[in-house]
């Protein structure tokens, strides 16, 4: 039996591959086109390279750029929807407010690139009314039948349906939906209260519109997937992991792609998850850095934080999937130093990407980036990059800083380098900060694990600036993701808006909301019969969705027994009020307290990756790992001849101190002077200051 | 506070990213801890930390027309201060528009920021809110003068040394019609106030007061040396352009000259606002010091710092506001004199901007875009329930752009100084016996044709489900956006109210009107400006046309007679060969009316 983890990314397609032979890790390139291509490949070589039978393998956890890829391309399906007549252009309109204050060539754009065009959204008469949900005016059904002969004339398969106050009564929606299945029988249909059954008709209508979009191509993906997998002869069962760090069925991801949109960053999360138990650590900020961006995002308590669905925006479309709390800064090794008009200094967003790429990559990049600082200070070996692979031209990277940064600046390329550095670490350690302390966290008790190819180049001086306690670097900094897909759960979630004052709420209050939770219980329930879980891996989580009476936003408080009750309604106020003043230093009175949504989360425990121990550390260790050393200058500008040692041979407990470099195929641990760098049980370094 | 040093452009940048992100976290727990929608849902709200000499270090990005007008409070506040002197601890309230606030419903919280027992700063916000107990609930238009704008507050101190005022507390909470919100609201702009404290005395510890002080200092000049580089670009010169303003709310038919003469000299401006209406009778009039001044050093910002086409972003600092300075005659609507009312003033900063715009077209062709709404929808909706409580709900709606020399004018969206978000609508049926019957594009009217178009505006129609009373502080009724270099001219705003019980029809509304009382399903729908054209529409891509009729912001009868366009509707294609025929057509028509 195996279980194999496929992360697919811009450039390679990481796996990883657990049975009880061990972990095996591949990666392969990664095929833009038709991404299925790479996965199959490298499932049946990783195979291959494991020993293992490809028949064998029982599950691939798979994370996907797909979806998320057809909103930057803007190459979704071409759309219909039908809404409520007097609120055609809701989607245009959105929240009505600019992208920028001030600018006068600014685009906006759920209007320059709408995921239903005007032309196809089509006016129905029908009216709910607030606030109970009751029929005014009784849904046009030939209205409807009239919009389907449109859309067939347009030839348009994908329809998406969105009432006003349908998340109080969502019988008109379904009724269109049947019309609609009667009219296009091979329509692809999204109805707004299943897919996002809340309160606000923008964000509804948005991510309703936004399934519809992404979901014929997401789907005709994992179809296809899935039967190439099959066609390989590999029987496992193929799974997608979700932006909520669950994992679903190919059935559900073909329903509701709108829950894969952050498929791809939430692997590198639950990685660092997966690294942290490992560890044993609970408390952990984590930083994704890649070549463009970098990804952060922060664990308490052994679990990740899940997004303010206000927050939760995919390429300007607000999209109401719940999503883990992660947030993309425009800071990585291709980000881009300059000078500009006044003499300021900045470094990125504006990136090298892969192509040119850095100046030092030869490949007719002028620019200084953040990556040939690192070959100019000598900590990336030019010779040795990707273990040789890639040899770096450094003559390259000292030309660009020198030109665009050091002789403007009147600074030596040196100092012009640790500019870059000291600028880029901050940004990343400000957004570091503005999820974490800012939030009333206390950095001291957090470690920092830096990942991606770069992230431990800069993992100590970020530790640093944002006062964690340690840095903790994973066994593959550069294949976390995959690792993290065979941590995750299979999940569920279902949300309905039941406003409800919570003080004041009797017995039958209580009744409606309890009513609610046994619903959105049963859905999962059925979701996870579906799957054939067994009754005794299954867990549901009770969330309410909690305000302040008039305010515009939620916090999520768990429903410890899964039910509320006269007796813990007011643990539930009582944790809320906590939450609020952890968030705003603040709380207000008892009797404003409103529970606005219900979430029932539905979960298959899985076995979550078991990593090998590494062999105990024996006293010649560092001899044996020790490879060459070199001038490498640290942040505080000082150089000294720097050891390299290669990770894979340091044993459990030994310890470097610095100044050091810690090498491995794809990623560079730097550990400066005044620092100790233990080997963990599986193989993760330790870094404290000595 | 000392600022002694030179601080290397590394270091610099450092202390830019840690002063922002304070105030990002100043204006996010101001919003999201507020409970009436104008704060919470529309962010009409500022947040910032400032020196001892009132100059902005930073400030959020929330909403333009509060970014720059703190320093006008902070200037207010050391003419009226309670006890005369700061201490530790204090937290003062202040919305005195003869001392320096933008509008009185804009209250200012100011914490002191003292640092080894020295002031060196504040810490301040600014938040509007719904009711402070004018003349009418909610909004005022109609009134003799500024006593009538409710509660002024005038560096009063809320907290002495930590100690809470119960006192003054007491009073604002039996002075408004929506005491609990505005108490509740208060409270958010303090916590947000003291963490703006907290998080710069970190940094002051961190950094030294010195070394953090010269970076402040660094970064204005930097934002100042940006701003003047543009306009040193521009050639010197008087740049002028005119228009008017419906009426004052109470003289109907009379219209109020707006006149805008922009003098580049070197590499700074002036914007003399002489020639304007005189102040008007009624609120309708612009505080100076925190609106008109602010109004246009936003003008040129956006006009010469856009955030979308820079590579580089301009720190939001008194260096922008360096390069400008404004003459408005004392006694004028842009500088009136006590006792005039001065709460009414948004619609008029954004006209002036909207005259700023087009005055530079000349020497500035390819920043500058076609007429916009350049006005604003505010409605404020109140009314008495059963228990005698009122319920009061304010409601900005939205405008359009002209259209712009590379794209057309975004559609329905905040315009000019106004940025906020529109508050959900079935959110509202929730909790306000109101509900919508209508928003969407508005489709009686065309945007202005041209190469690039002007964008729509919109329609929104709200009932009122009980008696009630309707302010409505609105615009550009009688003056249309205009296009430019050849674009067509857009489409006034316009307001009705009819009730969904009666056959009667619509009542036509001024644009602006006090105090209405209304019945139970009455409603009040409101259309607003769409944009003006930006070029020759005979340029459009006719492959664009299609689009636009296809989505209806454009009819076939204009696709051919103003664009030229021949299209199979049925087919819904584009007929290539005879589009050019018809244009030429047309441009020969236009040369012959032009001789």
């Amino acid at each position: 039996m195996a279980r194999i983890g496929v992360d697919v990314g811009g450039t390679n397609t990481d796996l990883v591959l657990e049975c009880d032979k061990g972990i095996f890790f591949h990666k392969v390139p990664s095929t833009t086109k038709d991404q299925s291509i790479a996965v199959v490949e490298g499932v049946l070589q990783i195979c291959d390279i494991a020993g293992v039978a490809k028949e064998s393998v029982d599950v691939i956890a798979h994370g996907t750029t797909v979806a998320t890829n057809i909103t930057i391309e803007h190459n979704g399906a071409e759309v219909g929807m039908l809404t409520t007549r007097g609120f055609r252009d809701i989607l245009h309109i959105g929240r009505h407010k600019r992208p920028h204050n001030f600018s006068l060539h600014f685009d906006v754009p759920w209007q320059s690139h709408p995921l239903v065009k005007r032309r196809n959204r089509i006016a129905i008469t029908e009216r709910i009314l607030p606030p109970t949900g009751e029929v005014e005016v009784e849904l046009a059904e030939a209205e409807v039948r009239e919009a389907c002969a449109l859309f067939r004339r347009r030839g348009l398969r994908s329809i998406c349906i969105g009432f006003m106050f349908s998340f109080l009564n969502s019988r008109h929606e379904r009724r269109a939906r049947e019309i609609v299945l009667e009219e296009i029988p091979d329509a692809y249909v999204s109805i707004s209260s299943e897919v996002a059954n809340v309160i606000r008709e923008y964000e509804r209508f948005s991510t309703v519109a936004m399934n519809a979009f992404v979901g014929p191509k997401s789907a005709l993906y994992l179809r296809n997937l899935e039967r190439k997998v099959s066609e390989a002869g590999i029987a496992a069962k193929l799974r997608v992991i979700q932006s909520n760090g669950g994992i679903a069925t190919i059935d559900g991801c073909v329903k509701k792609p709108v829950g894969i949109l952050m498929s791809g960053p939430a692997g590198g999360v639950l990685g660092a998850l997966a690294e942290a138990r490992l560890a044993g650590i609970d408390n952990i900020l984590t930083i994704d850095i890649g070549g463009t961006s970098a990804d952060i995002s922060m664990v308490t308590g052994g679990r990740f934080r899940i997004k303010n669905a206000r927050d939760t925006v995919v390429s300007g479309h607000a999209v109401m999937a719940p999503m883990i709390d992660l947030e993309t800064i425009g800071a990585g090794g291709g980000s881009i130093a300059f000078i500009d008009t006044a003499g300021g200094f900045n470094v990125g967003p504006r990136s090298a990407g892969s192509e040119p790429g850095p100046a030092c990559y030869g490949r007719g990049g002028t620019e200084p980036t953040v990556t040939d600082a690192q070959v100019v200070l000598g900590r990336m070996d030019a010779d040795k990059f990707l273990g040789g692979d890639l040899p770096l031209d450094p003559a390259l990277s000292e030309k660009a800083i020198r030109e665009k940064i050091a002789e403007p600046l009147g600074l030596s390329v040196v100092e012009a380098a640790l500019g870059i550095i000291r600028v880029v670490n901050n940004n990343m350690a400000l957004t570091i900060r503005a999820n974490s302390v800012a939030r009333g966290y206390d950095p001291r008790d957090f470690s920092l694990m830096p990942f991606g190819g770069a992230g431990p180049f800069h993992g100590v001086a970020l530790a640093e600036l944002v006062a964690a306690r340690d840095v903790i670097v994973p066994v593959s900094p550069g294949i976390t993701a995959a690792m993290g897909l065979l941590g995750t759960d299979l999940q569920y979630e279902h949300t309905r808006s039941v406003i409800t004052p919570l003080f004041t709420a009797d017995q039958p209050a209580l009744d409606r909301v309890n009513a609610v939770i046994d619903e959105l219980s049963a859905a999962g329930r059925h979701e996870l019969d579906n799957d054939g879980v067994a009754p005794e891996s299954r867990v549901f989580e009770v969330v309410a969705e909690v305000r302040y009476h008039g305010q515009g936003f939620e916090l999520r408080v768990p429903v410890i027994e899964g039910r509320l009750t006269r007796a813990n309604k007011s643990a539930v106020i009582a944790a809320f009020h906590a939450m609020h003043v952890a968030d705003y230093g603040y709380a207000f009175d008892d009797s404003l307290v409103e529970l606005y949504n219900i979430r029932v989360i539905a979960t298959a425990r899985v076995p979550h990756l078991a990593l090998p121990l590494v062999a105990p550390g024996q006293p010649d260790d560092l001899d044996r790992a020790r490879l060459y050393e070199r001038p490498t200058v640290f942040d505080d500008g000082s150089t000294h001849m720097t050891p390299r040692y290669d990770r894979r041979k340091l044993g459990i407990g030994t310890r470097v101190s610095g100044p050091a470099i810690l090498v491995q195929h794809d990623s560079t641990t730097l550990l400066p002077p005044g620092y100790t760098a233990e080997t963990l049980a599986h193989g993760s370094l330790k870094i404290t200051r000595a | 506070m000392t600022a002694t040093q030179k601080i290397d452009p590394i270091t610099l940048q450092v202390i830019r990213g840690a002063i922002e992100t304070i105030a990002e976290e100043m204006a996010h727990v101001l919003f999201r801890m507020s409970f009436s929608s104008i704060i919470r849902e529309s962010e009409d709200l500022g947040a910032g930390l400032f020196d001892t000499d009132f100059n902005t270090l930073c400030e959020s990005e929330s909403t333009p027309m509060h970014i720059g007008s703190i320093p006008g409070y902070l200037r207010g506040i050391a003419e009226t201060l309670d006890d005369g002197e700061w201490c530790e601890d204090d937290v003062v309230v202040h919305n005195h528009p003869y001392f320096g606030a933008s509008h009185s419903p804009d209250l200012a919280i100011v914490i002191p920021i003292f640092h080894a027992g020295k002031l060196v700063g504040f810490s301040a916000n600014t938040a509007h809110h719904i009711d402070i107990g004018a003349a009418t609930p909610g909004l005022i238009i109609d009134v003799p003068d500024v006593y009538a704008e409710g509660m002024l507050f005038a560096g009063t101190k809320l907290y002495r040394k930590g100690k809470r005022n119960e006192t003054i507390w007491s009073f604002i909470r039996r002075n408004s019609r929506a005491s609990r919100q505005l108490v509740d609201d208060i409270e958010a702009q303090i916590a947000s106030a003291r963490l703006g404290v907290r998080r710069f005395k970190e940094l002051l510890d961190r950094y030294s007061e010195d070394l953090v002080f010269s970076a402040c200092n660094q970064l204005m000049d930097y934002s100042e040396t940006m701003l003047r580089q543009r306009i040193a670009a521009i050639p010197d010169g008087e740049y002028r352009a005119e228009g008017w303003l419906d009426d004052d709310g109470r003289n109907r038919g009379q219209h109020l000259p707006v006149k805008v003469c922009v003098r580049v000299i070197g590499d700074r401006v002036e914007v003399d606002l002489t020639g304007s209406a005189p102040q008007t009778p009624t609120a309708y009039n612009v505080p100076f010091e925190g609106s008109t001044k602010v109004a246009a050093f936003a003008a040129f910002r956006k006009l010469l710092l856009d955030t979308a086409t820079s590579e580089t972003r301009v720190p939001s600092n008194q260096g922008s506001f360096r390069p400008i300075s404004v003459i408005a005659p004392k006694g004028s609507i842009f500088n009136p004199e006590a006792p005039a009312s001065a709460e009414a003033r948004f619609t008029q900063c954004n006209f002036m901007i909207d005259l700023i715009i087009k005055a530079m077209a000349p020497v500035l062709p390819s920043e500058i875009i076609a007429g916009s709404s350049a006005s604003i929808s505010f409605a404020s909706y109140a009314g008495v329930q059963p228990n005698g409580e009122y319920w009061v709900f304010l409601e900005v709606n939205e405008g359009a752009y002209g259209g712009r020399p590379r794209s057309d004018g975004p559609d329905a969206i905040d315009n000019l100084m106004a940025n906020t978000r529109n508050n959900p609508i079935e959110d509202l049926a929730m909790h306000i016996p109101m509900i919508c019957d209508r928003y969407e594009l508005r489709d009686d009217v065309a945007p202005g044709a041209g190469r690039f178009r002007g964008g729509m505006g919109v329609v929104k129609a709200q009932r009122i489900l009980t008696d009630g009373i309707i302010t409505h502080e609105s615009e550009r009724h009688s003056n249309v956006p205009w296009g430019i270099f050849g674009g067509h001219e857009g489409a006034p705003g316009k307001c009705e109210i009819y009730n969904i019980e009666t056959a009667e029809p619509p009542r036509q509304m001024h644009s602006k009107f006090h105090g209405l009382a209304v019945r139970r399903n009455d409603v009040m729908a409101y259309y607003s400006p769409c944009g003006g054209g930006f070029g020759n529409p005979l340029e459009r891509d006719p492959q664009k046309v299609l689009e636009d009729v296809l989505d209806g912001f454009c009819s076939p009868e204009n696709a051919r007679d103003v664009y030229g366009v021949v299209l199979d509707l049925e087919a819904e294609t584009l007929d290539l060969a005879l589009t050019e025929a018809l244009r030429l057509q047309l441009e020969g028509q236009l040369q012959r009316q032009s001789l």
